[in-house]
Order: C-alpha cells, then structure tokens, then sequence
C-alpha cells in the first residue's frame, strides 16, 4: 500500500524546489495535496489541488483554511516550507525585507499550523512538519533576520508540540542544508561551497536526503516524536 | 430560529461535543447559565480553547467570514464574554451585527 493512502497533506511554497519535491513525492504515494502559494500551480496531478495565497498576510492564509473547510473535512499532514531569503548586511538591510521574512517564515507558519490544528483535534492525529535551516546554527553574515525566523520556527513547534501533544499532533522541524533551488541561486556560489565543504557530510542536500525524514516524522510510528529539530548534513 | 437562538444552539453545541471528549465525572452541564471562565466555571483552559474553536468554526462557516473570538476587544473587556454561555450569546451577537447586521 502506498505510504500516505488515504491522508490529506498540505504543502507551503509547493510551486518549486524544496516544495515541490515534498508535494510530489506524498502525491505519488497516494495522498490528497493542497498547495499554497502566491503563483500558479507547477503540478497537474488529480489529486492535488491548487490554493493561491499570499502567506505574508495573515488574514489571506485565515480566508484560505476558510475555504479549504468547505471542500475537506480533515488535514492529517502539514508541511511549512515557504519561506523568503534576502541575504544582507543588517545595517543595509531594508526593512520591508526583514518584515517579509518574519511574516513568510515565522507568522505564517504558525497561523497554518493552528488553523490546520483545528482539523487535526477532530481526527486526533496530525503531523507538522517544518522546514528549517542549517542557517540557524551556523549564523552565516548576512542571514541574521532569516537565520532568527528559522530558529524562531523550531521555538514555535516545539511550545504547539505540548499544546497539540495531547490530540496526538506532533510537530517536528527539519533543517535542511544547501538543495538547488530559486533561493539557493539567490545567493553567491562560492559562499555556499565554503560553508558545504565545512560540513561534517560535506555535500549539498538530495530531495531523498529530505524526504527520508520527512516520511520519517509523518510516519505512523513516530507519535513519539515531537518537538524536534533533525538538521541534515551533521549540522548540530 | 432568530439569531440568538441559532448562536445559543451553536454554543451549546459545543460544549455538547467537549462533552463527548470528557469523562463522565468531568463533563459540564449545557445551559444557557453554564460558567465558562472565572470561579464558577468548571472547564480547564484546554477545554475551554477546544469551544471557542468550535464556535468560531462553526460561526465563521455559516455566516461564511472569519470570526476570532479572541482578539484584543475581548480581552479587554470589564465583563468577560466568556463569563457564561449567556454573555458569550451576546458577545457573538454584538460581533455579527458588525459583518451581516440583523
Ligand atoms: N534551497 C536551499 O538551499 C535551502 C537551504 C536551507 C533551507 N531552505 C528552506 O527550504 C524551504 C524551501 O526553500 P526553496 O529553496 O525550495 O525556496 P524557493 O525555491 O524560493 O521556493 C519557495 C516557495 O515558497 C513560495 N512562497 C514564497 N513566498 C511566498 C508567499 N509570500 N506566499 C506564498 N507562497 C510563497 C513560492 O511560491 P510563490 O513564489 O509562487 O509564492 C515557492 O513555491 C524554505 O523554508 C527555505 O528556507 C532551503
């Protein structure tokens, strides 16, 4: 039997990279997907249904689960993985930027999860995965408000883990390292190869490195898991 | 059903399925009078939380716009709106007349 039959996950930032590998792999083991994000949809599948939302604006993401509660009656998965990067030195750094990163990448993750929380408490089961970075330890110049939204992120699961603790909702944080993507090519190669070579495991990121352990907290036999941060890599 | 009605059922709705999830030596009565916050009450915050939740989902589904029940004018108030079921009736009923008044 397929690994997610049955289940419904809901994706952020689902459109491309990081995102996108995640929504394909739980659509091709037989999950229900919603994706949120600003563009259109990047998948066709039958399965997978497409909301388009700007998780800047908390009342946006309020109207969408709106109308997700009239087309789903549970939500068993989700994954925060949207987020927004401007790299730069904090005296320059605008702040329209810094404010775009705190709302992409902290506020919006936890409007998603109490929302999706709401459904979770009527079916007793839940996962929220989130998507974290190996930014939060290793304090890169330049990443001071992203790196402080993703530690936030591990903060934000880890206080819902005892809140949803007790309607079987677990929530965990994955840190990724370095994965091609839209962000990653944001940033100068060279800085990003340096910090790569100084990893433990010193290589980029693959999509089953991260699925691994997505599947790894989604799965039926880790109720026991939560509130943890898994960085990949050797990253600690 | 008049609109206070159609509240007062949804509220105690509510408290019926907080019901379903409590032992038995636990469960609260359901009436329009029921405490809900202060002394008198006999719901612990959690059950409490899993109400207004209730309610706020049921509310913003059927007048189709998201309601909080919690938000700084609640919180702020002299008498609390989660006194009772009584002054949570009210609360809510003040809040709709804003988005779909009567
Ligand atoms: N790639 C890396 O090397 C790396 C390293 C460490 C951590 N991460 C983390 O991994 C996750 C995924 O990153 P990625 O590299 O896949 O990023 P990406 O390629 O830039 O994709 C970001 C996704 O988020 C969506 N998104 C961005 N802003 C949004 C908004 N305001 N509202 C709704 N959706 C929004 C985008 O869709 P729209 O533009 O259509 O809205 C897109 O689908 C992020 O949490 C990131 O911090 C990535």
């Amino acid at each position: 039997m397929d690994l997610y039959s049955g289940k419904t996950a809901l994706v952020t930032g689902a459109t491309r990279g990081v995102g996108r590998i995640i929504a394909e792999h739980f659509l091709s083991e037989g999950a229900s997907v919603i994706g949120f994000a600003r563009g259109e949809p990047s998948l066709t599948a039958a399965a997978y249904h497409h909301v388009q939302v700007d998780l800047a604006d908390p009342m946006a993401i309020q109207k969408a689960f709106l109308g997700l509660h009239k087309q789903i009656t549970r939500l068993d998965i989700v994954v925060n993985n949207a987020a927004v990067l401007t790299s730069q030195y904090a005296m320059i750094m605008p702040p329209a930027a810094a404010q775009a990163m705190v709302n992409v990448n902290l506020l919006a993750p936890f409007i998603v999860s109490r929302e999706a929380a709401k459904f979770m408490r009527k079916s007793k089961w839940g996962r929220i995965i989130n998507i974290g970075s190996m930014a939060v330890s290793l304090e890169p110049i330049g990443d001071s408000v992203y790196a402080a939204t993703k530690a936030g992120l591990s903060t934000l699961a880890n206080v819902m883990a005892k809140e949803f603790g007790p309607m079987n909702v677990t929530c965990n944080t994955l840190g990724i390292t370095a994965i091609e993507s839209d962000m990653l090519s944001q940033l100068p190669r060279d800085k990003i190869d340096a910090i790569i070579a100084g990893l433990p495991v010193p290589r980029f990121a693959t999509a089953a490195d991260i699925l691994n352990v997505v599947d790894f907290f989604a799965a039926e036999a880790s109720s026991y898991v939560t509130a943890q941060t898994v960085f990949l890599g050797g990253v600690n | 059903m008049d609109r206070r009605e159609e509240v007062l059922a949804i509220i105690l709705s509510a408290l019926e399925s907080l019901n379903l999830e409590l032992p038995e030596a636990e469960r609260v009565k359901v009436g329009p009078t029921t405490p809900l916050f202060g002394p008198d009450a006999t719901l612990d915050s959690l059950s409490l939380v899993s109400v207004i939740v209730d309610v706020e989902t049921a509310l913003t589904m059927r007048w189709d716009a998201p309601i909080s029940l919690t938000d700084d004018r609640a919180m702020s108030r002299e008498i609390s709106p989660f006194d009772t079921v009584g002054t949570l009736t009210d609360y809510v009923l003040e809040l709709l007349q804003e988005i779909a008044p009567a």
